[in-house]
Order: C-alpha cells, then structure tokens, then sequence
C-alpha cells in the first residue's frame, strides 16, 4: 500500500479507536451502574464529557513539562495503536505494524506514563506526586509477568514481529496462544487487570483517598487529551492482546467482540473487588503471575 | 465511687461533692488544689485518664467553672473534678503535663473564653477561628447578634419571631397547645 | 378551624455605627447578565458548546455545611445523580459546579473562593439551604455569613432547611436549562465586578492571606 493512503486510513483508524475506546467507557460507566442498582449515565456520556471539557476555558500554568504531559499520554496511545496491525490480511487496518516490533510496542506502553509522571509532578499538586509513585511501582511490578508472558510467545513463534505472531496462530482456535501456551496467558491476562487499572488496582487514581491522583491539576483541553489518550490506549491493549493471545482478527465484527471480552475481564473483574494498597498489589504480581509467566517459558524451553 | 471521695477528703479539702450516678460523681474543690489532686488521682487512683476538659461562664457570679472529666477506663467511672476562677484576667494552672491532649483544650478555652494557662504550649495560636479581633465568642458578655449586624449584612425583608413572645401570645399561660386552639 | 395567623415581630434595628444592610440587588448577581456580543460564528459555537456543558456537569465535592449530607444520596442507587450526566469531581480544576451547601463560616469562605476561582470558566454555583439565602437557622452566629451572593455570583438557590435530594435535583435540572439556554452568566459577572467581590470579601476576612486572584 502506498504511504498517503496508509496515512490517511490510519489517521481513520487512530479516530475510529479513540469513538470506540469512548464508547467503552460509557459502557463501563453503564455496566458498573447496573451493578450498583443505578440507572447510570447515558452510553455516550464520554462523547458528551469530552465535548465539555474542550469547550472550557483555562487559565493555568505549571510549566512546559505540564503542559506536554497531555501529548505524551495522547501520543503513548496513539502511538501503541498505530504500531498494532488490528484486522490482519486487510492492509488498511494493519496500520504501521511493520514499522516496530513488539519490544518497540512495549515501550510505548511505557511512554505515556513516563510524560505524565514528569508532566504531573511538575503541576506542584502533592496527590498528583502520590499518584505517580504509586502508579510507576504498580506498572514496574506488572510489566515483569508481562515481559514474561511476552518472551514465552517471541520464544515460540521465533519472531518479534506481531504480524508473524498473529500467523502463527491461524487455522482454527486451538491454534491460539491461549491455548498453545496457557501458563503465558496467565500471566499476561493477570498483568491486564494491572494495566487498565480498575479494582483491585486502581490505588493510582484511588477515588476518595488521593482523589484523583495524577491529573489532579489538569482541566479542560488538558484533560481531554488525557480522555482521548486513555481511550486509545485502552483501545490498544485490546488490540495487541487480541494479537497476542486470541490469534488477531480477520474481519472488524470479529476484531470487536474479541477485544470486548479482552476488555471486560478486567471491569467484571474490577466490579466485584475491593482496592489493593500499593505493596499489596506489588506482591501479588510478582506472587503468582511471574510464577506463571516463569512457567509459561520454562514450558516453550521444554517444548523446542 | 464513695470510697475515692472519701480518699480525695482525707488528702484534699473539697468545697461540695455531689453523687449524680453510681458511675457519675462532681466534686468542687479551690482551683489551687486542682493540679495535686489530679497529679494524685493520677498516680493513685484508677482515675487515670482525662477525658475532657470544659467551661461554664457563671456571667452573674463573675466566674468560670472549669471542670477536669477523669475517667476510670477498666472500672467504667468517671469523676468530674469542678474549680471556679474569677472571670477578670483569668488563668489557670495548665495541665498538660499530666495529659499532652489537655494542650489542645486549653488552648481552645484559650480562644474561646478568654482563660490563660500559663506554660501551655500553643496559648494565643488560632484553634478554630481565623483573624478574631473581638471578645473571645464563647463568653456570655459577647453580644453575637450585635457583631452579626455589624459584621454580616442581612438580606432585607427577613422577619423575626421571639419564641418568648410568640409561645406567649399563641399558647396562652398553659404554656402548651390544646386541640381547641 | 381557620389558618391561624403567626404573630411575626421585626427585626430589632441594627445597633448605631455598624455597617448598613446592602439592599437587595444592589451590586449582587441577580441571575442575569450579558456576555459580550460576538460574531455570529462565535454566538453559533458557543450554542453548541453550552449543549455540551449543560450535559455534562461536573460537581465539586467539597460540603461547607450540613447540607452536604444531602449531597451524599445523590450518587447512591435512589437518586443517582450520574443520569443526567452529573458527577462528583474531587478538585476544582476539573469541576464546573460548586455547591456551597449550607452554612458558610467565614473560616470556610477564604476556602471556597479559592476554589472558586480556581475551577475553569464558565462556573456555576448553586447555593444550597436558606443558610445561603439570608442566614437560615444561623442568622445571628458569630461566624457564619448571611448573604453568599455578597461574596460569590450565584446562579440557582435552593430553598429548603435542608432540602432534600429530590429538590437538589430539580435545582439541578434548572441550572441545566439555564446553562443550555447560556443565562448563568455568574461567572462573567464575577470578573466583571471583581473590585466589588474582592471589596466585600475583605471587609469580612480580617487576616487576608490570599492572592487577589487564585489561578
């Protein structure tokens, strides 16, 4: 495909992640609603919040850092989709997936964190610190069964490349990764729940306690970058585990209800469980996940 | 609870003492005579920890009433130990170094009524109030409505019912209200 | 048995040399104010963007009084104010709404206005329970004000001691239709006479410690 179009159906594809990435969090909003007994707020409460929030005027200044950490966030997210081939053998959809490898990807999912953490910290408000600092050592914890999990499937397939990873489980879905290697799936699907940081990790943000932990000091524009930026974040974890573990998709349909379910392990998950502290949620990752992701490539060693 | 009142008697002069509950006993005693009595009660007795320390402005007598509530917390009795102060220039012993918590009452009474406790940690520094430059309000000669008039303008049009007057006048001298009214 | 009239006595008058009553409307935010007219594209985005801000109000969680026990219902299953788009924000820069609910201390006043002028424009605030309005209950406390829109612009009353939730929602539902329509201009007001609001706040709090302007 030549480089305009590839452009342009990317730049589609980064929009349609970030409608999409909102949707499910309406949805969520609505689910977890449901759960508590309430009606809840419309499912496209999030398009609605993020048309406010862009429609306010600000007046602040922390300094420079404070003001890219947005970008940063909306960049790590975008950036880590564009990076993901989404439906495999469609050429629009495959985005710039030859361009890095999954290490590259991995980075990225560092990225954004990074910025924010330099951005926040410099906004002067102390819970934003806080929740800094929990959130790097939570992400430092769950980045370990992650890796793991990650290495076991490099080790199996042979390839950093995710498009080879996404061949080699085509052919039905025993030939998933979730199957092949069960023990590196569990690794990586607890490391998920860590990722999108609902309960029972979600200290970082931790609701009535640091109340909303590090963008305590951004308000409109700046926080609706942060919006779009979670949101195609979100969007791109799905994705990139779908890729992972569910052997990709081959159509957009299938590409949906995949990542659906990705997603909604977690907020079923995070439904239900109260909050770990911060030491707590370290010591579960490297508790069991990094057992299971230790196993999941002993089992690939033992296999060859 | 009449055995450590007749111990307080044979060590302490004590000016009244009142039995109000099997768990509940005031006694009166000279506000020279506070400090050893709790050091005492302190060392000696059950009666170990204090457990509040309060005010009462007796305007028409020209004193306060300060009164030390000790609590025994394994026998579940308390003991309230009263001392009346003169109100002009007045002060009190300070007890906080019996109880560290009573620094935080005295220092309140300190804003609140006026009292000094000389040697107490934090007299003068705001508890609760920010920028008071009046009477301290809690006591009886501070007129609050006066300072309400000058300091918080009201909106016009609010009216005023005196429950004095109106129980009065829609009650009648049975001072209650009947179904035929 | 016919309605008995309540024998209502007035006020006494206020003792010499204090300072006089502000009557009615003079100065305060009465609920209207005009923006400054704008180019018809402008006047057309800003239709728009007030759609968006009336569905999506965020509230600042911050209760001056006991009204604020009134608030806590609202986000449980029985009210739930997140039906209408509404939810509680813990910092004023992402809030859009503050509630002064109830009685305002003076202590707590240096407070709200700090957060105040801290959320983004445009702000609105709904003065919660007749403490508000003219004192309530507290009229003749020592420390608590009478008159909130002395000292802030406040877009929507709710009248009440307390009001209950089901009340706090229609007032709710009102500075929604207002905010929709781009009638609660109190914040524009609030800029407009800052001098008179900072005058007013200064006269009350004696140690002020503030800037002038809380960014």
């Amino acid at each position: 495909m030549p480089l305009l179009p590839k452009i342009l159906w990317s730049l589609v594809g980064v929009l349609g992640a970030l409608a999409y990435g909102l949707a499910i969090g309406g949805i969520i909003r609505k689910v977890m609603a449901r759960i508590q007994g309430r009606i809840g707020p419309p499912v496209w409460q999030p398009y609605l919040d993020l048309g406010k929030n862009l429609s306010l005027r600000t007046a602040t200044h922390h300094g420079v850092m404070s003001f890219i950490a947005p970008i940063f966030r909306a960049g790590g997210g975008i950036g880590l989709y564009l990076l993901i081939p989404v439906v495999v053998g469609v050429p629009a959809l495959e985005n710039f997936s030859f361009s890095g490898d999954l290490l590259m990807a991995m980075y990225f999912m560092f990225f954004g964190s990074l910025g924010m953490a330099l951005g926040a910290a410099e906004a002067g408000h102390p819970h934003s610190p806080i929740g800094i600092s929990r959130g790097l050592s939570q992400m430092t914890a769950y980045e370990l069964p992650f890796a793991l999990a990650v290495v076991a499937l490099v080790a199996q397939t042979g390839s950093f490349s995710i498009h080879e990873i996404v061949a080699a489980q085509q052919g039905g879905w025993l030939h998933w990764n979730l199957i092949q290697n069960p023990l590196a799936a569990v690794a990586a699907f607890l490391a998920f729940l860590g990722m999108n940081m609902y309960a029972p990790f979600n200290i970082v943000g931790a609701p009535q306690e640091i109340p909303v932990g590090p963008p305590t000091e951004f308000n409109s524009q700046f926080l609706s970058l942060l919006m779009v930026g979670r949101a195609t974040f979100a969007v791109a974890k799905m994705v990139l585990y779908m890729d992972l573990f569910l052997g990709g998709a081959t159509s957009l349909p299938e590409a949906f209800v995949k990542t659906f379910l990705i997603y909604f392990w977690s907020v079923f998950v995070g439904a239900v469980f109260p909050r770990f502290r911060t030491e707590q949620a370290i010591r579960f990752f490297l508790g069991w996940p990094t057992v299971a992701g230790v196993a999941g490539v002993l089992l690939v060693m033992l296999n060859r | 609870m009449k055995t450590i009142i007749d111990d307080i008697r044979a060590r302490f002069s004590v000016e009244w003492e009142h039995e109000q509950r099997a768990d509940l006993a005031q006694i009166g005693v000279a506000p020279g005579t506070v400090v050893p009595l709790l050091t005492w009660m302190k060392l000696h007795t059950p009666f170990v920890q204090l457990n509040h320390l309060s005010v009462v402005d007796w305007l028409e007598d020209g004193e306060f009433q300060l009164t030390y509530l000790l609590t025994d917390p394994h026998g579940h009795r308390s003991l309230m130990v009263c001392t009346r102060i003169p109100r002009e220039e007045a002060t009190m012993e300070s007890v906080h170094e019996l109880w560290p918590q009573a620094v935080t009452y005295e220092q309140e009474i300190n804003e609140m009524f006026g009292i000094h406790f000389p040697g107490s940690p934090r007299q003068g520094v705001p508890f609760i109030l920010e920028g008071w430059d009046d009477l301290p309000p809690m006591r009886r000669d501070f007129d609050t409505v006066a300072y309400m008039h000058a300091h918080h303008p009201s909106r016009p049009g609010r009216e005023h019912v005196d429950p004095r007057v109106y129980v009065g006048k829609v009650f009648g001298e049975r001072g209650y209200l009947h179904d035929d009214d | 048995m016919e309605k008995r009239k309540l024998p209502v006595l007035p006020v006494a008058a206020p003792p010499e040399g204090s300072r006089p009553h502000a009557p009615l409307g003079e100065g305060c935010f009465l609920g209207e104010e005009e923006l400054p007219k704008a180019p018809a594209l402008k006047e057309a985005l800003a239709t728009i963007k007030n759609w968006f801000r009336a569905q999506s109000l965020w509230v600042m969680a911050y209760g001056t009084g006991c009204g604020a026990i009134e608030l806590r219902p609202l986000t449980t299953a029985r009210f739930d104010m997140e039906r209408f788009g509404m939810a509680m924000r813990p910092t004023p820069r992402q809030s859009n709404v503050l509630i002064v609910s109830g009685y305002l201390a003076t202590k707590s006043l240096k407070r709200v206005i700090r957060a105040y002028e801290q959320m983004p424009s445009p702000k609105w605030i709904v003065g919660l329970g007749s403490c508000t309005i003219n004192g309530g209950m507290y009229w003749d406390s020592y420390n608590t004000i009478n008159r909130l829109d002395l000292y802030l612009p406040v877009d929507v009353y709710i009248a009440g001691c307390m009001p209950r939730p089901e009340a706090l929602i229609e007032g709710f539902k009102y500075l929604m239709e207002r905010v929709k329509k781009g009638e609660a201009n109190g914040w524009h007001h609030y800029l407009e006479n800052l001098d008179w609001y900072k005058a007013n706040q200064k006269k009350l709090i004696t140690d002020w410690n503030l800037p002038d302007y809380n960014w």
